[in-house]
């Protein structure tokens, strides 16, 4: 399938769900949509073929989290776009849908603070067991400080 | 996890992990047993998190290079190629013809000597010391081309932007199609291996399990996809570099068990050696590289490569200074620990090496503790990785591999 094809089967189908759907270069699409359209956006998208979820991506924007959810199939990658509110961060589980999307939401929460609702297993995942609550290293305004050095002995 | 079940006392449950230096996701799994029985597996990460993505939002785009390359011992190349065929997009610039086919033979070699690593390691684990030796002894042929080409064995430090930082010349290009028939004569023996060592296959066949509908629903990538009869693969799928214009196959495998990885392994490895040869004879002439600017342009890229282990994607986002806005990095690994855990449920105990060996991780290579609980008095037993895999061979030894196994066949 090229790609206007597929932006053309999208559009067909999600109408004005889409915000935005670009084509920046070959075989990569970006599809914006509201996070109320994201399960129905990706369960069209599982229609079409595009079963395999590379990854999902966070991005700290300031006022907004964006959220990239990357799916590859053979033709073309596909990239869903949401946002959500940084006072209020939260956004869909796809695991129903997409059943090995679990790590990389469960990553999300874990750098970004984000909430993933209906998330099958909410645990964390890749930060240590000692971490301290509400650190988001991936969130723009947390900094690393490296803990004074301390030599047993001198003043 | 489904249990904490003590009533009736029949399940056992066994921490197994979590420290490994050399990989990105050191992995603590929990298993439940029910006799021989692997009932539940869970997964655990965390114990090694080197914020290299945090990192790499405060270092500019050339450090970065250097620092992507660190992610991984063993496929360096795949990550650094992955980021600098991302970021050279970003910056709009070209890479020349000569720097991209020497980009591309590099990454074949890795994927050579990965390859080679994971079946020694797959011999280890199945009680196959001797196929082993025979490989890792191989692979440092492969190590000594790769040292020809960058002077280094691990990390080669050959990417940079608009192509690569060394040249090859026509003498190394002799040394390197020579050692090239060697590797070839020698991975033929071990196509050959499964005809002489019928155990070897019996071993290996109907372990880990991965049906085709659960490594697609999970999101597996790699040789454990194509080994679960799906002929995905980047460099066919999304072509990067010059796969576009080189001949290969994508190569599978219908058995779903970790004797289909293995197949996939080694038929990928005659598809390599084709590969690195067409390379080397149609090498285009010209300059390496071009010059690349310092600042990139606001824009994003999704880049992917098909890594020895399976599909690698990076996520770079600029802002126009000389530093990524966020760069965001999966490794395939990650992406087949689900699918692990699928291959594990129904399991024995004594598969636990080999199907976590099948994905490549490279957890079995280390010395790792493992905590065997019985429910039923409370005693805990400890074991080390070497000792679970000595124990799998008695095991292995006393009752005799399934009937239906021996007639397992090696497909060459």
């Amino acid at each position: 399938m090229k790609d206007n094809e597929i932006i053309d089967k999208i559009k067909g189908s999600l109408k004005n769900k889409i915000a935005e759907i670009t084509n920046p270069a070959a075989r990569r699409i970006f599809l914006k949509v509201d996070k109320e359209n994201l399960l129905s956006a990706i369960q069209y998208l599982k229609e079409l073929g595009f079963v395999h979820l590379s990854t999902i991506s966070g991005v700290d924007k300031g006022d907004v989290f964006e959220i990239l959810y990357h799916f590859a199939n053979e033709s073309c990658v596909v990239n869903i776009r949401i946002t959500t509110p940084r006072n209020a961060p939260k956004i869909p589980s796809i695991c129903a849908i997409i059943a090995g999307a679990i790590l990389y939401e469960r990553e999300l929460q874990d750098m970004f603070g984000l909430i993933v609702e209906d998330i099958p297993d909410p645990r964390p995942l890749v930060l240590p067991d000692d971490w301290p609550v509400g650190a988001y290293p991936l969130r723009k305004d947390w900094k690393f400080e490296r803990p004074p050095e301390i030599i047993p002995g001198e003043e | 996890m489904s249990s904490n079940r003590m009533d009736n006392g029949a399940e056992f449950k066994v921490p197994i992990g979590p420290q490994h230096p050399a990989l990105k996701e050191p992995i603590s799994l929990r298993m439940t047993f029910e006799g021989e029985i692997i009932k539940d597996a869970d997964l655990r990460l965390g114990y090694n998190h080197r914020g290299i993505e945090k990192l790499a939002e405060q270092k500019n785009y050339i450090q970065n290079l250097y620092l992507i390359e660190r992610i991984c011992g063993i496929c360096s190349h795949s990550h650094t190629t992955c980021y600098a065929q991302g970021v050279e997009k970003l910056m709009g610039i070209e890479p020349t013809r000569r720097g991209l086919y020497i980009r591309t033979l590099v990454a074949e070699l890795e994927r050579v000597h990965s390859h080679l690593l994971w079946l020694g390691v797959a011999g280890h684990e199945a009680g196959f010391d001797t196929f082993f030796m025979y490989t890792w002894r191989d692979r440092e042929v492969v190590m000594d081309i790769l040292e020809i080409i960058s002077g280094n064995r691990v990390h080669y430090a050959m990417n940079t932007f608009g192509g690569v930082r060394r040249d090859i010349d026509e003498q190394q290009k002799k040394k390197i199609l020579g050692s090239l028939d060697l590797l070839i004569k020698r991975t033929d023996y071990y196509k050959k291996i499964g005809t002489t060592e019928p155990t070897f296959v019996a071993r290996l066949a109907g372990v880990g399990k991965l049906p085709k509908e659960k490594a697609i629903a999970l999101c597996a990538v790699g040789p454990t996809l194509r080994a679960s009869d799906v002929p995905r693969d980047v460099r066919k799928d999304d072509p990067y570099a010059v796969y576009d214009e080189i001949p290969f196959d994508v190569c599978t495998a219908n058995t779903c068990d970790v004797l289909g990885r293995t197949v996939v392994r080694i038929k990928e490895l005659f598809e390599c050696y084709k590969m690195i040869e067409y390379l080397l004879k149609n090498l285009p002439s010209g300059e390496i590289r071009v010059k690349a600017p310092r600042k990139v342009k606001e824009g994003e890229v999704v880049s992917r490569y098909e890594a020895p282990r399976g599909e690698n994607i990076h996520y770079i986002k600029s802002n126009g200074t000389d530093k990524p806005e966020r760069l965001k990095v999966r490794a395939p690994t990650l992406a087949n620990y689900p699918a692990t855990i699928e291959m594990l449920k129904k399991g024995f105990i004594a598969d636990i090496p080999l199907i976590f060996a099948a994905i490549d991780p490279c957890i079995c290579c280390a010395e790792r503790m493992i905590q065997l609980v019985d429910t039923r008095n409370g005693q805990e037993k400890v074991m080390r990785m070497s000792d679970l895999r000595k124990w799998s061979l008695e095991y292995y030894k006393k009752n005799s591999i399934d009937s239906k196994n021996k007639e397992a066949i090696w497909p060459f």
